[in-house]
């Protein structure tokens, strides 16, 4: 299956440096064709289109608005979360860097559909790079022509502020730490105002189903997922980058007739949180309800082992916990501990139950989605390479 | 306004019962005579959900839900002491114990510890994880000991202090496993910073904050104590 770009339908063809080249291919049309109709008719359309959150957990973009639309405030903030910090990702840097103005359209298009008059961009720390060119765009843009105020934040380079309620909290100026839920963030979220947080990838999306409407957006894709899905294709491939693709296309199809990778072992789809897909299962469909998370794809051949892969894992995890609960700030420490041990050779086979119970514990308990996923790898490594664990066993 | 539209309809531990509407799955347990343990939770403060020891099994729920800040829906079906959720606390408690220091036979809180008392509730003895310990200073001023490889992070002196006292003097600072309490700027709690409110080491469910054993002795006491005789603590 070819590629289908509708949410980098202007990288490559837009000069990102000028408006007047986004204007000339038709940038800001849907803006205006929006501002036509009642904001609960943008909400409607795009509840109808089925559009879900390209953050990783695939929740209905449109019912997310209606709730923050409806929830009662003093003020309602629409919060663009550009704090790529899953590894293995660049689909958003991309879109940052080669359409910035179709992203300023849609955070534009929200604010009107939720009565929004400020926005939060959200940009991550090792994103630096990008703030000038944002700012430049942002400025040459103007509130006039947006209807609402685009602010930048920039995070501080944690992980965890990519989950949306330590991102509220670090752009409120405190320590980046998850809130607990309910309350939710449409009814509680920035500073307990009615929040709506959108991954950079769902707000691309918006443009065009208003521009072209729910029907035929959701002639794309599968089901109950439609529209299509970034990926961000890396490790063991002959050409890595980024590539879009309809929902439900087969991995198979991604990493190895459009990545070309060759001698697959296992393609860990979603980032270091993300669930490891072994070679037999490479027909698997890529959507919501079988592996996503937010668009990373490692594709790891022969040569590696797993068990490196998950030690690597929980190694960035035990380093990116905020600290807040027990499960992940002490869980995410004993598994590296066990793992460790285990590659040391020293470790027992209580040791790979002790694993195994800890990770079910720790997905269940954790405050977060972060502690929740930490352990992701551990969990699908130890079922499909179990082999490579109990090899590694002290005799 | 009615009785009934403020009372809602729950099943916990599969009993049809009532409970307040707004209020916690812990309070409407606690009512119901259901005991759910806590750790990081205390009614003088807001619910943090850090601890995570006070999880319950709700249907329809992918993960356990924290008792403490979560509140009861009509038609919630609540499960609080299943074997999946007992496994978790069990677990919590032994991740707990993991990096907390062995010193319980020498410790001022040893008999009032919140934390021991509940791994004897819940059966952890000896934890199976062998893991790396925290280790600082003993801090003192005038009025505290403060002994930060005991802490277990729970917030409590953090909220104590801000929202019983209004001082705010602690936060948190540092990430993952290196989290700490700190006053100041990362600064050794030595000096006078605050007065002997004590709000903190009431709050404190551990052994971290402990009274200074001399500080309502006045200067001339110490000539008078000097001649008592040396009482060994058994």
């Amino acid at each position: 299956m070819p590629e289908c770009r509708i949410v980098l339908r202007n990288c490559g063809i837009v000069d990102p440096a000028s408006i007047e080249s986004y204007r000339a291919h038709g940038g800001f049309q849907a803006l205006r064709k929006a501002k036509q109709l009642t904001p609960d008719q943008v909400v409607q359309e795009v509840k109808r289109s089925g559009l879900r959150g390209r953050g990783g957990a695939g929740f209905p973009t449109g019912m997310k608005w209606e709730l923050a639309a409806r929830s009662p405030g003093e003020a309602h903030y629409v919060i663009c979360n550009a704090d790529e910090g899953e590894v293995g990702t660049f689909k958003d840097r991309y879109i940052l860097q080669n359409d910035p103005y179709g992203l300023f359209e849609g955070i534009a298009i929200a604010c009107h559909a939720i009565g929004a008059r400020t926005a939060y961009l959200y940009l991550r720390a090792e994103y630096h790079h990008l703030l000038g060119q944002l700012l430049r765009a942002l400025k040459e843009t103007g509130d006039a022509e947006l209807g609402c105020h685009i602010e930048v934040r920039e995070g501080a380079g944690a992980y965890v502020c990519g989950e949306e309620s330590a991102l509220m909290e670090s752009i409120e100026g405190k320590r980046g730490e998850a809130r607990y839920r309910p309350p939710f963030p449409p009814n509680h979220g920035l500073w307990q105002e009615p929040t709506v947080i959108n991954n950079v990838e769902t707000l691309m999306n918006i443009v065009p189903i208003i521009q072209n409407g729910a029907d035929w957006y959701k002639t794309i894709g599968s089901g109950p997922c439609p529209g299509t899905k970034a990926f961000s294709v890396t490790g063991d491939v002959e050409r890595p980058g980024v590539y879009e693709v309809p929902f439900g296309t087969a991995l198979a199809e991604l990493v190895v007739d459009l990545a070309g990778a060759v001698n697959v072992k296992a393609v860990q789809v979603g980032g270091a949180s993300g669930r490891v897909v072994p070679a037999a299962k490479l027909d698997t469909p890529l959507t919501f309800e079988t592996v996503l998370g937010a668009g990373a794809v490692v594709v790891l051949d022969a040569s590696r082992s797993m068990v490196e892969l998950a030690t690597q894992n929980v190694t960035f995890f035990a380093e990116e916990s905020c600290g807040k609960c027990v499960p992940c700030r002490e869980g995410n420490q004993i598994l590296l501990h066990l793992l460790t041990t285990l590659q040391q050779r020293s470790g027992k086979e209580q040791d790979i139950d002790a694993l195994r119970e800890l990770s079910e514990v720790m997905m269940i308990s954790c405050l977060c989605g972060l502690g929740q996923a930490a352990p992701n790898s551990v969990v699908d490594t130890l079922e499909h390479f179990g082999d490579e664990y109990y090899s590694m066993v002290r005799r | 306004m009615g009785v009934e539209t403020d009372v809602v309809d729950i099943i916990l531990n599969g009993k049809a019962v009532q409970a307040q509407s707004g209020t916690t799955i812990l309070q409407a347990a606690a009512a119901n005579g259901v005991a759910i343990p806590t750790l990081c939770f205390h009614r003088d403060l807001s619910p943090t959900g850090a601890c995570r020891m006070c999880v319950v099994e709700v249907a329809r729920s992918r993960t356990l839900v924290a008792s403490c800040h979560t509140l009861v829906t009509h038609g919630m079906v609540i499960e609080t002491h299943s074997a999946k959720v007992l496994r978790a606390r069990k677990v919590i408690m032994e991740l707990m114990m993991a990096s907390h220091p062995d010193f319980c036979l020498v410790c001022d809180k040893a008999n009032i510890c919140e934390m021991r008392a509940l791994s004897a509730e819940l059966g952890v003895g000896v934890p199976r994880f062998r893991a790396k310990k925290r280790f600082y200073q003993i801090e003192e001023n005038p009025y505290v000991i403060r002994d930060l490889s005991k802490c277990v992070l729970c917030y409590r002196c953090v909220k104590a202090c801000k929202e019983v006292k209004g001082a705010n003097l602690f936060s948190m600072a540092r990430r993952g496993f290196e989290m700490k309490v700190v006053v100041d700027d990362d600064a050794a709690l030595d000096k006078e910073v605050c007065r002997d409110c004590g709000i903190c080491i009431s709050h404190c469910p551990v052994g971290a904050l402990v009274w200074r054993p001399d500080r309502f002795r006045k200067p001339t006491d110490s000539a008078r104590t000097s001649c008592r005789p040396l009482v060994i603590k058994g």
